[in-house]
């Protein structure tokens, strides 16, 4: 279970706050999804949540499963099964798709306490993830995310979610840039994933992507806060009135 | 105006030493006075200082406080066994091997295979041979100027000479094996001249390594000839990779392509505190294609300089260089790439990278891409990039679970081998691979 209490964040190098108090509760099974306006902090408080050392938790506590996390680093986060799908996957010159997997892959496993895959074992389980996600593993050969399309990047994303089996899915605007098609591939890929025992928080700007990804509640952030929490259902009323009553201008 | 400058004691000591050796050195009586010519030419130049404007980023005058004393002969006991642990990546190929230790040919510890296509003597005995061919060894480029290249032509012990005959092919890879070993630090003059005949294929690898246990401190003076035959390919690979404190290697490639050639070359430096790497190409022919690429590794204060004048006096010929460095603590690294395109060399295609990547605030590179270009119908470019590692990446990989040691040596070894895989030949480009890894795991 995911508990955010009273989250307070800043850039480090900055005064300016940019989460002012976000309290939010994921457990095992359920999707959540936060949507909000630009700039109100949906993708400070992703990046956030898996570690990155730009920003300055100033008061408050993540817990997942019970445990402070905000003292953990990014790779060890990453083994208690956070994972961060980004909205700008990196691309690794140099590096070829299959060794940063491989090598992930079994640096997560030897800090859960599991066996090494060996390479056959390994090879079976990319070239199966890879197949439902319409992935050529030769692709996988090249160097991670170079020359891709933004389609490919975002479903090299989410094998990397699939082979890496984390518990804690965060998916910071997986639909931004995506056409229908890909959206669709996409957001198959991850209800392939839900399951009882793993939370997801999706982050959109744009009611479309929970048409496909059906979340159990919708949050608003704005201004830094959690404004308003719903069913689905409040997705598709902020699709009709937009985020004006939370005190911003539209984007 | 010329200006009296004090001589300074490492100066004083290497043109001393030479009145003290010079009976002791192979060579002729032809040869012996190319020698004493040349220890003249550096009495008169000194050590190079700043103030000469392509030693400008590497003040020798300066960075070499004292000659160590200058290695004649050399007794070493060593093994074949020996041999492999210095060589450590490099001893994984089948290779032709020859091996020097401190500056003096063991035969015993050498397999120069005399097939057909290769003729091996070490520098020594044609040196004594008369062979008319040694007294002009110092003079092939006319670089009479070079004060590191005299110090060479007075002092060089041995080498080897290679001769790869016409439309030969080598099928395995010549090893060059310089090995600095014994508790005594010293000066090691060595000489390599390759004559690669045309239409030949061969893949030349030159190593400078050490054994354990061999002193702190060491210098290094090398210099090779490689002279390349019309329509030959060939891959030549400088790897020096030292594990001393206190190294200096000073090193002169002088490379002369004949027609329609295929060159690449390639150097490693590592485990080296004071480095000068020079590099000359002149062209000879037309269509040929130059390749040039490098890795250098500095820590602690090492200095690593690289400097490559190619010189194209023909049309029609492709350059291309890339050297890529890595930078730690206090190093330093230095790149001077200076391509001339002659008013006559009409078509040449010529392009320079030089990146560094700095991994402490301390870290310097210095680039400077000079290009000199009298031709009008030419494709010419050059860049230079200096950054650190990058954070973004950096978090990236940690958030997948890569701890950031590994993350880090992934993101080095991706810098490093785009210069890397441009050796055409996987089982040595992955030996250097290997000696990168091996730094590497000590940062």
């Amino acid at each position: 279970m995911l508990e955010i209490k009273n989250l307070h964040v800043k850039i480090t190098q900055e005064d300016k706050p940019i989460l002012k108090g976000i309290d939010l509760t994921i457990a095992e099974g359920e999707v959540h999804a936060i949507m909000g306006p630009n700039g109100s902090g949906k993708s400070t408080l992703a990046h956030v949540l898996a570690g990155r050392d730009d920003y300055e938790v100033t008061e408050g506590d993540i817990l997942w499963n019970g445990e402070s996390i905000l003292e953990m680093a990014p790779d060890e986060r990453a083994a208690a099964g956070v994972f961060l799908a980004f909205q700008y996957p990196m691309e690794i010159p140099g590096v070829a798709g299959l060794t940063f997997l491989r090598t992930a892959l079994n640096a997560l496993r030897r800090k859960r306490g599991q066996e090494e895959l060996t390479t056959p074992e390994f090879m079976k389980r990319v070239k199966e993830k890879s197949a439902a996600l319409n992935i050529d593993v030769e692709m996988l050969k090249r160097p991670v995310n170079v020359g891709f399309s933004g389609g490919e990047k975002k479903r090299s994303e989410i094998l990397q979610m699939a082979l890496l089996e984390p518990t804690l899915c965060v998916l910071d605007e997986t639909d931004s840039g995506l056409d229908i098609d890909a959206l669709r591939i996409v957001s198959d890929g991850v209800n392939a994933l839900r399951s009882p025992d793993r939370a997801m928080l999706v982050i959109t700007h744009y009611q479309r992507l929970l048409n496909h990804i059906v979340p159990d509640k919708v949050h608003v952030l704005a201004q830094g806060k959690i404004q308003r929490s719903g069913g689905k259902e409040l997705a598709l009323e902020l699709e009709q009135s937009g985020y004006a009553e939370f005190g911003e201008k539209a984007a | 105006m010329s200006v009296a400058v004090m001589k300074t004691k490492a100066e004083l000591s290497f043109a001393e030493s030479f009145d003290r050796v010079q009976d002791r050195l192979p060579g002729s009586p032809a040869v012996k006075q190319v020698r004493r010519s040349a220890a003249n030419k550096f009495a008169e130049l000194g050590l190079p200082h700043r103030r000469i404007e392509e030693w400008k980023y590497t003040d020798l005058r300066s960075a070499v406080k004292d000659a160590l004393p200058v290695r004649v002969g050399d007794a070493t006991q060593m093994t074949i066994a020996d041999v492999i642990v210095a060589l450590g990546p490099l001893a994984k190929l089948e290779t032709h091997r020859v091996v020097f230790v401190n500056g003096r040919y063991r035969k015993e510890l050498s397999s120069p295979d005399q097939l057909a296509g290769l003729e091996f003597e070490d520098l020594s005995s044609v040196l004594s041979s008369g062979n008319e061919n040694a007294a002009g060894l110092a003079s092939l480029t006319g670089r009479d100027d070079d004060a590191v290249l005299s110090l060479n032509t007075a002092y060089m012990t041995d080498g080897a000479v290679v001769r790869i005959q016409a439309s030969s092919d080598l099928m395995k890879p010549l090893l060059i094996a310089h090995v600095r070993a014994g508790a005594e630090p010293g000066f090691t003059a060595v000489r390599n001249v390759i004559d690669v005949g045309a239409k030949a294929s061969a893949q030349i690898i030159e190593a400078f390594v050490s054994l354990p246990g061999a002193a702190k401190e060491g210098q290094a003076n090398a210099a090779t000839q490689i002279t390349v035959g019309d329509e030959a390919k060939v891959v030549h690979v400088k790897c020096a990779a030292d594990t001393g404190d206190g190294i200096t290697h000073l090193s002169n490639w002088m490379i002369r392509l004949g027609r329609e050639t295929d060159y690449a070359g390639f150097q490693l430096t590592q485990g080296v505190s004071l480095a000068r790497n020079q590099i000359f190409v002149a062209f000879d022919g037309e269509d040929t294609k130059l390749d040039l690429s490098g890795v250098f590794l500095g820590r602690a204060r090492d200095h690593i300089d690289t400097t490559l004048v190619v010189d194209h006096a023909v049309p029609s010929c492709e350059s291309r260089e890339l050297f890529k460095g890595v930078l730690d603590d206090q190093s330093r690294g230095v790149f001077q790439g200076k391509i001339i395109v002659q008013q006559i060399a009409q078509k040449t295609d010529g392009k320079q990278m030089s990146q560094g990547l700095l991994l402490s605030p301390d870290a310097e590179f210095d680039s400077k891409p000079e290009l000199e270009i009298f031709a009008d119908d030419v494709a010419c470019g050059h860049g230079a990039t200096c950054t650190e590692l990058d954070k973004d990446l950096m978090f990236y990989c940690e958030s997948r679970g890569i701890p950031s040691d590994i993350a880090r040596g992934l993101l080095i070894e991706s810098f490093i081998g785009e210069a890397v895989e441009k050796i055409d030949d996987e089982p040595i480009a992955e030996a250097v691979m290997e000696f990168a890894r091996g730094w590497l795991e000590k940062t």
